[in-house]
């Protein structure tokens, strides 16, 4: 069976009635159609309870049907805040509601409703925050275990989620009469045409409502307009595709699936419709109770009878065609309630009184009345009007189960706004308007103000007709349509009621006094209503609630609807899944061509910037011992470590050694060729931003290395300078091309010997410093003479997709002298044994060169050099701290750790900046900043270490290894 | 063979080893020339195949004076940036900017004009045409097949469909959130496109672009299937 209130056909247009559906709400088996949403396969059981408020545990079930309202929010599958009212059901689909205690029917939190006027707007900031703590141990437990929507299954396994980019001529949000109107013109002149609609079928109001007296008329719109579009080239359609939003330069985010697009459109034009606003009486969340365009969607889309006896709520001749269609579906009409007291009927109100039905107007519902169990709608208590929002002291009291209301609209304005767009207000015609749109954005249809059918289709082609003359095709543009018919909305569809729990956001549970009171509180502008309340920041972001704040913001404080406006509208315009936000995320790694032989060996690795790097080779938790073997190798034997991530650039050009000049703080335009020389780049306030060295292949030719964090910045400097100085110079960013290995330790040269056949590697031929280009294992090869870690070494660069034979030919080659790799962490602590420093490591974003010993690498004879002068002023003024270099001699204390502090007595004076066990020096060394008094070898200064031990260390002279560097020199 | 046989090795070779390649000799690397486990190669690359070229000859210039400098020896220019020029032997020569230029060899491996441009260039005092190691810089992937543009559309801003990105257009964009350059160079009536990135970077962007042409059926192919689309074309 696939319900009782199952309608016959022509009715459903969106299910299948070849194919029933099996499913589960709360336990309970379920049979529905192909195409039955959650809520729709439950009405037509007359199953009407989908869920549970918020805030007061109070029955909610179908309100709008589509989509834009929290009360029929379930869990699906275990997914938590699924809309019901338009998540399809499927086979062994398995739904529960949600914020209830016990179960959905029984719900033992419901009694908190009881207490509501003791729980009003700001209740919890005015009473939580006392006694002091009580809030961390008392309340706050006691308050998240209530709190909360839905629950989140923690053992839930991430789907797949993705993005993709989408490009068109012209987008078009909403497939409703106005946008396919907007999209047949367009594409039949030839542009290219995205069209995105949130719902499954193309035709908006089309497919549920009712635009004449004949129930066919507008069936048979839609078919024409859908078929017309079919046949039409260029476009392409995405249907249950949402548009969350618009960003700078027509950059929309649609939403399809598990799937964001990004989409780029050269113009966009939004029929985004109107969303049917709700009227504000007692009780009007009662499930029962609803807008009459959801009871038209589930007569027409799901051929769900809505309910046996109602009462339709008209402030417009809307209402009128949701009675038609109530009586066309078997429905009694008990009543309609007419807001308005003199109203202009058009024919199809006309046609629903012609048929008897009582009609009271100048009245409205008074307050709605639950059936004993309160889970739904059981009669309606109608009172005459006297003034704004103002029931006369009795009414009438007339059974129902469905209360259908439709009392006015709000354009779609979210979308524009997030463009620019103004919202205004007509307090004669009581609709927000749009205007101040970007030249690229156009609106058209409802969400334009327009109501007539006809108008509204052709103000879809005068807005497709606007954005093609901008996309540059030769088009006549008609003049804008003017609206010619009466407005659909009521001025103050809000009625107020002693007990309260007249809502006006269903999501938060907000009643009509909520809003009012925050003003009271001092809380005037709407935005600040928003946040002292929280109305509009729910599920439905105020879609169904920010006219009536609006209304009620602007009587309480004695100013118009158009001076209140409403809160700002962000993106996303409907809930998201961080999912479609972060599905398909790139973080980009990068890997030298060594990569895979240290891991081959066992090395620990660890990211610098987008490279992994090899920390040191052996068990993560054997990390000192691993660097103690690899010091001690490179000390004693020979060691070798990747260096590819080093920065490279080849600097070339007639002016390289002027540039350079410039660039950096040495000199170089005497430099010898087949020598490398420091550098040191400054900013312009005499900043230390980088180093490393420069090789001068050619008079006119520079490859200059830079810190594998601070090339690139080193390599946009470059440009920018080169740019401005006008200097005949070439910068190429090569780091990627050359990787790189520094092969060290007084048996380097003995080991690379045997692989370089063309290079002299003596001494004498090949002194400290020296620049050499020849072959290495038979590959071409850049060699450089270094002493990073104090020993005799040769950085040997090669192109990169020769690392790895390289690795592998000087490992096979230092096989018979142990030769074995070395990671980052034992290089830097080799050069720190050395005093060397590692820029950004023992500097920061205020250190100039003197404070980290590099006053020898300025040329002060220079005419200039970026950040000379600062340097030279700098220079001028009382140093207030230097690196000074500390041993530790109580080898039980905790070795301090990088920003550690350095004191003196109670005043911080420093920090700590490297520090390692150093196995050749037999203690603790480090590096810090202090004082220029605590700076001076022998003295003793106090570091608080881990665990807040003070630490007693003692100011050296740097190096702390071969002061006299004789092992580099060798 | 093994690509391990050659001291210059793509930098993905493992990957594709794990695709299950069959590596040919390619001057002193190894190049992936088919995946004797998939018998619809040949299909894949109409429809969506992706193939390493890392191992093929390929060389840059760049400096003010490089346009004329190539000029004379031979080699046919783009007349814009963004372009790109087959030559005479099926290499492929692509203008980045006024003065920086890419050479790709030919997939049939008959051309050397890279190799000829190699020798030919020397460092000259005064003269700004400068040897960029392009072989080395980049990977060099080839991406072929009808869901190419569908495929590019998920990693990559650039709007790469065919009917608005036409043969030798060059974007230099992001893919993946990596630099890269794109060249559509189609194989015959095959959508093709090239695609020059980071090669340090080889190791991320393979599978990245393996995970967005999954949707496709996408999958490896060699080079040789290319060098018999190239053939039919002809």
């Amino acid at each position: 069976m696939a319900g009782a209130n199952r309608l016959a056909e022509p009715h459903g247009l969106l299910i299948d009635r070849s194919r029933t559906i099996d499913f589960e709400f709360e336990g309970e088996a379920y049979q529905g159609f192909a195409g039955d949403t959650v809520a729709s396969a439950l009405a037509a059981h007359d199953a009407w309870l989908l869920s549970r408020s918020f805030k007061y545990h109070r029955p909610r079930g179908i309100f709008t049907m589509a989509g834009q309202d929290s009360n029929c929010m379930v869990t699906v599958n275990g997914d938590a805040n699924v809309l019901g009212d338009v998540e399809k059901i499927s086979p062994g689909l398995r739904v529960f509601g949600q914020n209830y205690k016990g179960s959905l029917r029984k719900d033992r939190r419901a009694r908190i409703g009881r207490f509501s006027r003791f729980l009003p707007v700001g209740f919890y900031y005015k009473t939580f925050f006392k006694p002091k703590g009580a809030w961390e141990k008392r309340w706050a437990p006691i308050i998240r275990n209530i709190a909360g929507l839905g629950q989140i299954d923690t053992e839930a396994v991430p789907a797949y989620y993705d993005k993709q980019y989408k490009f068109c001529d012209l987008m078009i949000v909403g497939g409703g009469p106005a946008g396919l109107s907007a999209a047949k013109t367009a594409a039949d002149a030839g542009a290219e045409v995205l069209l995105v609609d949130e719902n499954e079928a193309l035709g908006g109001a089309l497919n549920y409502a009712r635009f004449a007296v004949s129930s066919d008329a507008a069936r048979d719109q839609r078919g024409e307009m859908v078929a017309a579009l079919s046949a039409a080239q260029h476009v392409e359609v995405m249907t249950d595709a949402i548009c969350n939003g618009w960003f700078s330069d027509n950059w929309l985010p649609v939403i399809k699936g598990r799937r964001l697009y990004k989409v780029r459109a050269r113009e966009v034009v939004l029929c985004t419709g109107v969303l049917e606003q709700p009227a504000v009486f007692h009780n009007n969340d009662l499930p029962g109770v609803m807008l009459g365009s959801a009871a038209q969607r589930l007569i027409r889309l799901y051929a769900v009878r809505p309910g046996k006896r109602a009462v339709v709520l008209a402030g417009n001749n809307d209402g009128y065609a949701v009675a038609l269609d109530l009586m066309d579906c078997g429905v009694e009409i008990a009543a309609v309630v007419e807001l308005r007291d003199e109203p202009v009927y058009d024919d199809i109100a006309k046609a629903v009184r012609a048929k008897g039905v009582k009609v009271y107007e100048g009245h409205a519902v008074y307050r709605a009345i639950s059936t004993s169990d309160k889970h739904h709608l059981k009669a309606v208590e109608i009172r005459q009007i006297v003034g704004q929002g103002q029931c006369g002291q009795s009414g009438e009291r007339v059974s129902c189960d469905l209360l259908c209301m439709s009392v006015g609209y709000t354009p779609t304005y979210q979308l524009a706004c997030q463009a620019g767009a103004k919202l205004g207000y007509e307090d004669n015609t009581a609709v927000f308007s749009i205007s101040g749109l970007p030249e690229s954005l156009h609106i058209a249809g409802s969400v334009n103000g327009m109501w007539d059918l006809q108008e509204v289709l052709r103000d879809g082609e005068q807005a497709a007709r606007a954005a093609l003359r901008r996309l540059g095709y030769e088009i006549k543009v008609p003049p804008k349509v003017v609206n010619s018919t009466v407005s659909p909305s009521f001025g103050w569809p809000i009625f107020s009621h002693p007990a309260g729990k007249e809502f006006v956001d269903y999501d938060e549970d907000l009643q009509l006094a909520d809003i009012v009171n925050a003003t009271r509180e001092g809380y005037e502008d709407v935005q600040l209503v928003k946040r002292y309340s929280t109305v509009g920041m729910g599920p439905s972001q105020g879609r169904n609630s920010a006219l009536a704040t609006a209304r009620l913001v602007a009587w309480a404080t004695g100013r118009s609807v158009a001076q209140t406006g409403v809160s700002t509208a962000r993106p996303p315009f409907a809930p998201e899944r961080i999912a479609h936000n972060a599905g398909r995320s790139f973080y980009p790694e990068r890997h030298t061509s060594m990569h895979h032989r240290h891991v081959e060996a066992g090395a620990q690795m660890l990211m610098a910037g987008a490279w992994w790097r090899p920390a040191y080779y052996g068990p993560s938790g054997e990390r000192d011992r691993c660097m103690r073997e690899e010091s001690l190798n490179v000390r004693n034997n020979v060691g070798l470590v990747d260096v590819s991530t080093l920065g490279g650039l080849e600097v070339r050009g007639p002016d390289a050694g002027e540039f350079l000049n410039r660039m950096f703080t040495y000199a170089f335009t005497k430099q010898p060729v087949g020598r490398s020389r420091y550098v040191v780049m400054t900013n312009e306030h005499g900043v230390v931003i980088d180093d490393g060295v420069a090789c001068r292949f050619h008079d006119e030719h520079y490859y200059v290395t830079a810190t594998t964090g601070g090339v690139e910045r080193v390599y946009q400097l470059m440009l920018r300078w080169k740019a401005q100085w006008r200097l005949e110079v070439d910068v190429t960013h090569v780091t990627a091309a050359w990787c790189g290995v520094n092969i060290a330790g007084p048996k380097s040269r003995q080991v690379l010997a045997t692989l370089c056949e063309d290079v002299d590697l003596s001494a004498e031929a090949f002194p400290y410093m020296g620049v050499r280009e020849g072959k290495v294992a038979g590959i071409p090869a850049r060699l450089m003479r270094v002493g990073f870690v104090g020993e005799l070494g040769y950085e040997v660069h090669v192109p990169q997709h020769y690392g790895e034979r390289l690795w592998d030919a000087i490992m096979e080659a230092g096989a018979a002298e142990e030769i074995r790799p070395f990671g980052i962490e034992t290089q830097r602590l080799l050069r720190l044994e050395k005093g060397h420093i590692i820029i950004g490591q023992d500097t920061d974003a205020m250190t100039h060169p003197a404070e980290v010993h590099l006053a020898w690498a300025i040329a002060r004879k220079k005419p200039f050099f970026v950040g000379a002068r600062s340097i030279a002023e700098i220079g001028k003024q009382p140093r207030k701290r230097k690196l000074a270099g500390f041993v530790v001699n109580d080898l039980d204390a905790p070795i301090p750790l990088e920003s550690h502090l350095v004191l003196d007595g109670d005043k911080m004076t420093g920090r700590v900046t490297s520090c390692y066990f150093s196995p050749t020096v037999g203690k603790p060394i480090g590096l810090a900043f202090m004082t220029l008094e605590q700076a001076i070898p022998g003295s003793s200064v106090t570091i608080k270490s881990t665990g807040g031990v003070f630490v007693t260390a003692k100011v050296v002279e740097l190096p702390f290894y071969d002061p006299e560097n004789q092992r580099q020199d060798l | 063979m093994q690509p391990t046989d050659q001291p210059r090795r793509s930098m993905i070779y493992r990957l594709l080893l794990e695709n299950g390649a069959e590596f040919e000799t390619c001057q002193d690397s190894a190049v992936a020339m088919r995946y004797p486990g998939n018998a619809a190669e040949a299909e894949q690359s109409q429809s969506m195949g992706i193939a390493d070229l890392s191992p093929l000859p390929r060389i840059g210039f760049k400096g003010k004076d490089t346009p004329l400098w190539l000029k004379q020896q031979g080699v046919q220019l783009p007349e814009t940036p963004n372009r790109a020029r087959k030559q005479s032997d099926n290499c492929l020569l692509l203008r980045l900017s006024d003065d920086e230029h890419v050479l790709l060899g030919d997939l049939t491996l008959r051309s050397t004009l890279v190799a000829t441009l190699h020798q030919s260039w020397h460092f000259q005092p005064g003269q700004m045409c400068y040897l960029v190691p392009r072989a080395d810089t980049h990977s060099w992937f080839c991406l072929s097949g009808k869901h190419t543009s569908d495929m590019l559309a998920k990693v990559c801003g650039v709007d790469l469909r065919l009917h608005k990105f036409g043969n030798g257009e060059i974007a230099q964009t992001s893919i993946a959130r990596i630099n890269g350059i794109v060249v559509r160079n189609d194989l015959g009536q095959i959508p093709a496109f090239y695609l020059l990135a980071d090669s340090a970077s080889a190791d991320y962007l393979w599978p990245c672009l393996m995970d967005a042409m999954d949707e496709f059926s996408g999958s490896p192919i060699g080079l040789a299937t290319l060098q018999s689309l190239i053939a039919r074309a002809a």
